[in-house]
């Protein structure tokens, strides 16, 4: 399945580009957008202009700061789902092994536990005493084999090997 | 019928055609045709010596059907048809190959496929012209008045140049009084001349005009006939006031106690339930608003009966039904205000301090709510920080995708006024700012040196501080790629875009219009027909046919009139003879062709068969192909015609 | 009504109080919960950012685990509400993709079909069971002045979600006015906590919770009351982050709506739910019942100061 999603995640950056080729640079989306506020380096309005006129995936580390809240998503007058369009920049910075060590971290725990953080023996305990049943669990097995047959195995292992680099 | 004896012309136009059509080898293929009996080409058939050779050849071939291989028909067939009629020929014996459009300008890369179209179409134009009949275009006469819908400035317009030229006008409005949305506005862009000091002489004059009856509180309900004879049934709404006999002195409105929101003024003030729109209207008479009077009766109220001296209420009024019968007919319904309350992240109608373009303009006026003040709504002081807001209601799928023209000179007029009447802070947001017309990018240029700052971006969201009632305004300045805050705003003016009128729709189902996907009424062509409508003899002009500007409108509304004068100057008109017709003979009554003909065309007559008006029936083939029996001929379209084309196709390609 | 329960791995682990308010209160609309061997919804920004095929089959997962069990999905973390809507939405759109997942699927004996729908609490609340039949339940209405948020990923996208008009927001407002609060309008309801880049850029995450604070704070609430674990997470901790960072003082305690619930219910234990809770309030201790004294109730509203 891995070959089906480097197609799938081609065909579906060539369908944003067409998604996004209504947009006129109004800057609802920007205007809108919480982290924009704060820190105006994620900016949807240019990330969207990149791909357009310049052809380019502006995948530069900015697209990570998007909270995908879908305010953007929500107010563009031209329909173009910006928060989407980021969605598929930060696959691709993914498979360019560029994806920040925090998501790595979660998806490696969500993997090895089926769940984003590792769950603690103190939290299973908390959940007792407050008379909490027991959560049944996924078989840790078939998470791995779901994660192997669709990609984010290849895109962790690739991530793992670029971060050991940089620490080098 | 006699014998056919087919001419052939095959026009080069330049090298449009002969560049990429083999003209020789198309001459080859269907000279020897039956019945054709000269081909022939030229350079530019359509020209002067082009058409000295068609004529030479009729005379001299006793042609009686004519084939010409050139452009489209959309473009010449008029050309070709007149020298047919100099000729002596019946111009309806002349078929076109469309060789131009249709072949060599899309298969300029293939000519050799284009040469073998070429052939097949000159063959299929050959086989129909075997079938073509003289037909003869009939006269209808032309009643010489006109019924103008909508007594805006374009309707005004377009009324006083009828009446001028001697033609009698019907001018129906829905208000009480004609003035439209440009009564209600201040100044006008970009010279701010006073709106009304250049519109009310206009209408005092239509008030006054002999030519002119004017029908105010009416609606038009029913229009039957067609060009040159409509009949016309008006509804007209009780005013419960005699026009003739009010002379607007206003004792029944002071001493009215009831109080209500004035439309006229955006509902920033009060009127009464005896009430004038405005000082200036026509005509120049009171209106009782019967749903917001407390009573008639003297126990209940009664007052502004008692107080009129002219005696000119009469509570006993009735609606009345009006029927006139027109030559022509004129729709200027104006439009509407974009409704920001749907626009929720800006907060019109939950923020009292955001407002629409609409409600400045009443401020703005010296005769307005405020006495020509702009103020905060909530606590009615005066704004010292403002902001503009663009494009709401307009280029925006979720609500209206089209520019509205008008909102950005507007709202740069506005920003003006407000800046040298206050000096306030003012914050435009703009996309792009459309300053098209004359003088108007010089007016931005100088407004923007009167300290009015435009920012482009558009405004995400407009946030109320619950305890001062100020707003914030958020957005991005795009040029510099920044977040943008506005804070403690005191007004935000929504540049609200125009959308169609309720009206307007009304009157495209009474009078079978078409509407564009827009809302707004379609004309019969963008460039060379933009204020004519589909129908003949009925006309569009101002805001009905998409939004414009007061100059615009004006244009159009005199071009609609010239327009119907054209038609009724000369007092009949010929019809296209591409009617249906029905033989009785097989027609079998069932009214089928009645139920679907789009433009009421068919009727049953005396004898019980199916008859078509000729002058209403547009030819589209609907009853034809509809009709069980076959009784119904297209007239110049028939059966029989269409099948040869097609049999003459099949023929060559698949058993020549 | 019987749901297959998706706490999601936020609210189990971490807010397991919250959890527990769910619980006790469901039984009293007649609502049953069963769990099931869920994994993380998945998270969208996360593991779709890595690999969006991973994030819809693992979501299918979780749908088809219930949809075997013939149970809709009962969902209490915005976030888990978004993500399984929106791989449902995709899945049922585009056939293609449901047909590529199902092959994976098939290997651990599942299939997605499309049958069970996602109903998170907030929709069980007003939607299914509804304002007037809580209100009638209500024995110990609960006095406060409360702002609300409902979150992001409940509102947005507005097209797959209708869980509220996602502009003008207005159904957790009623909700909590039928236990008694007082909900107040304040600017950015619409806006982000900040939680979605916390991972990324815990500065720039805590700049956005600082302006989402400062509009609430200045409507001066009693409590910030929302429905989902993550908001609550990053209002109650960090606010107190937040303040180290820029030099605030936020301090206004966060509920998630079913506590409150609960307290208005009269239900026994609820003392554990606030006893976890680290901006801590003092309830008006009005122990009268609704019955007795209505208009009371309402004198009772702190006057804010």
């Amino acid at each position: 399945m891995s070959d089906m999603s480097e197609d799938l995640q081609t065909n579906r950056l060539k369908e944003l580009k067409e998604t996004a080729l209504p947009c006129f640079q109004c800057g609802v989306c920007s205007s809108s957008c919480p982290v924009f506020r704060v820190s105006p380096e994620l900016n949807p309005r240019v990330s969207v202009d990149s791909i357009i006129s310049r052809g380019k995936v502006p995948s530069e580390g900015n697209e990570w700061l998007c909270a995908y809240c879908l305010m953007c998503d929500q107010r563009c007058p031209m329909g173009v789902s910006l928060a989407e369009i980021l969605m598929v920049i930060k696959n691709i910075s993914a498979k360019e092994g560029q994806a920040p060590p925090d998501v790595i971290e979660s998806a490696e725990s969500l993997m090895a536990d089926g769940c984003q953080s590792p769950i603690s023996s103190r939290s299973e305990k908390q959940r007792e005493d407050m008379g909490l049943p027991k959560l049944p669990r996924a078989d840790p097995e078939d998470v791995k084999m779901l994660f192997r047959a669709t990609g984010a195995a290849e895109v962790l292992e690739l991530n793992r090997s670029t971060s050991g680099e940089a620490s080098e | 019928m006699p014998e056919r004896r087919i001419g052939v012309f095959l026009c080069h136009c330049g090298s449009n055609i002969a560049g990429v059509i083999d003209l020789e080898v198309l001459k080859q293929a269907v000279q020897s045709l039956p019945d054709v009996e000269i081909v022939t080409d030229y350079k530019y058939v359509c020209s002067k010596p082009g058409q000295k050779i068609l004529k030479d050849s009729i005379k001299k071939h006793k042609l009686n059907g004519i084939v010409i291989a050139s452009c489209s028909p959309r473009m010449h067939e008029p050309t070709f048809r007149q020298v047919l009629r100099e000729i002596g020929l019946n111009p309806f014996l002349l078929e076109i190959a469309n060789i131009r459009e249709h072949v060599s300008w899309i298969h300029a890369n293939d000519p050799k496929a284009a040469t073998e179209k070429a052939i097949d179409l000159v063959r299929m134009a050959i086989a129909r012209a075997r079938l073509l009949e003289p037909l003869e275009e009939p006269e209808v006469s032309i009643k010489k008045s006109t019924l103008i819908v909508g007594g805006g400035i374009a309707g005004i317009s377009a009324a006083l140049d009828l009446a001028n030229a001697g033609f009698k006008v019907y001018l129906v409005e829905k208000e009480p009084s004609i003035g439209g949305k440009m009564s209600r506005w201040d100044k006008t862009f970009p010279t701010l001349d006073c709106s009304s000091c250049i519109l009310t002489p206009r209408m005092a004059e239509v008030g006054n005009h002999e030519n002119i009856t004017l029908l105010t509180m009416a609606q038009v309900e029913e229009v039957e006939g067609y060009v040159g004879n409509f009949k016309v049934k008006i509804k007209q709404i009780p005013r419960y006031v005699d026009i003739e006999k009010c002379t607007s002195c206003g004792d029944c409105s002071d001493i009215c106690p009831v109080d209500i929101p004035a439309e006229f003024d955006a509902n920033l003030s009060y009127r009464k339930a005896i009430y004038i729109p405005f000082a200036q209207a026509v005509p120049s008479a009171y209106v009782l608003d019967m749903e917001n009077c407390l009573g008639v009766e003297a126990v209940k109220c009664g007052k502004c009966e008692d107080k009129c001296e002219a005696k000119a209420i009469s509570y006993d009024d009735k609606e009345k039904i009006i029927e006139i019968e027109v030559g022509t007919i004129i729709v200027s319904t104006g439009f509407e205000l974009f409704d920001a309350s749907k626009k929720e992240e800006y907060g019109y109608g939950h923020f009292p301090n955001v407002v629409n373009l609409g409600e400045i303009e009443r401020m703005l006026s010296s005769a307005g709510p405020t006495r020509g003040h702009v103020l905060k709504p909530s606590n009615l002081t005066e704004p010292k920080k403002i902001v503009y807001v663009q494009c709401v209601g307009s280029r925006d799928e979720l609500t209206n995708r089209y520019c509205s023209r008008v909102c950005c000179m507007t709202a740069i007029k506005q920003a003006r006024m407000i800046r040298d009447k206050t000096g306030a802070s003012i914050y435009m947001f703009y996309i792009d700012l459309r300053t098209f017309g004359k003088g108007y990018e010089e007016f931005y240029e100088s407004t923007a040196a009167a300290g009015v700052t435009f920012i482009r971006g558009r405004v995400g969201e407009i946030l109320q501080n619950e305890k001062t009632m100020n707003l914030i305004v958020r957005g991005e300045d795009t040029l510099l790629g920044k977040p943008i805050q506005l804070d403690d705003v005191d007004l935000v003016v929504l540049s609200t875009g125009v959308v169609a009128a309720d009206a307007t729709n009304k009157i495209a189902h009474v009078l079978n219009l078409s509407i564009s996907p827009d809302g707004f009424l379609l004309e019969a062509h963008p460039k060379l027909r933009p204020v004519d409508s589909f129908n003949d003899g009925i006309f569009v002009a101002g805001m009905a046919q998409g939004p414009k500007d007061i100059p615009d409108t004006v244009a159009q509304a005199k071009a609609a009139a010239s327009g119907a004068m054209a038609l009724m100057g000369k007092g009949k008109i010929n019809v296209e003879p591409y009617y249906s017709v029905v033989d009785e003979e097989r027609c079998a009554g069932c009214q089928v062709c009645i139920s679907v003909c789009p433009y009421n065309a068919v009727t049953l007559n005396e004898r019980g068969y199916a008859e078509v008006n000729p002058a209403v029936c547009k030819g589209c083939g609907t009853c034809t192909a509809t009709c069980a029996s076959g009784a119904i001929t297209s007239q110049h379209y028939t059966d029989g015609q269409i099948a040869a084309m097609i049999q003459e196709y099949l023929s060559t390609r698949y058993w020549a | 009504m019987k749901f297959a329960f998706f706490p999601g791995c936020t609210m189990a682990y971490r807010l397991p109080f919250a959890e527990k308010s769910i619980r006790m209160v469901v039984p009293h609309f007649d609502v049953e919960l069963v769990d099931l061997a869920f994994t993380c919804c998945p998270e969208p920004n996360t593991v779709r950012a890595l690999s969006d095929d991973t994030w819809i089959t693992l979501a299918a997962r979780n749908i088809a685990l219930a949809e075997a069990e013939g149970l809709n999905i009962l969902t209490a973390c915005a976030g888990c509400h978004e993500s399984l809507s929106l791989a449902k939405h995709e899945l049922d759109e585009n056939p293609d993709r449901k047909n590529k997942v199902n092959e994976l699927l098939k290997d651990l004996g599942l299939e997605y079909k499309g049958t069970s729908t996602i109903v998170h609490v907030h929709q069980l609340l007003f939607d299914e069971i509804g304002i007037e039949s809580i209100s009638s339940k209500v024995v110990r209405p609960v006095p406060i002045k409360v702002v609300t948020h409902t979150g992001c990923h409940l509102l947005r996208p507005e097209r797959v979600l209708h869980v509220d008009n996602a502009e003008v927001p207005v159904k957790l407002d009623m909700l909590c006015e039928s236990l008694g609060m007082v909900p107040l309008e304040y600017m950015d309801k619409t806006m982000c906590c900040g939680a979605g880049v916390r991972k990324i850029n815990s500065v720039t995450s805590y700049a956005i919770l600082r302006e989402k604070m400062t509009s609430i704070a200045m409507v001066e609430p009693n409590a910030i009351v929302v429905f989902c674990p993550t908001c609550f997470i990053t209002f109650e901790s960090g606010q107190r982050v937040a303040n180290r960072i820029f030099g605030t003082d936020f301090k206004i305690p966060v509920f998630y709506y079913t506590e409150l619930l609960a307290i208005a219910l009269n239900l026994p234990e609820t003392d554990i739910l606030l006893a976890e809770h680290r901006v801590k309030i003092e309830l008006p201790t009005s122990t009268e019942t609704k019955e007795e004294n209505k208009t009371e109730t309402k004198d009772s509203i702190p006057s804010s100061p």
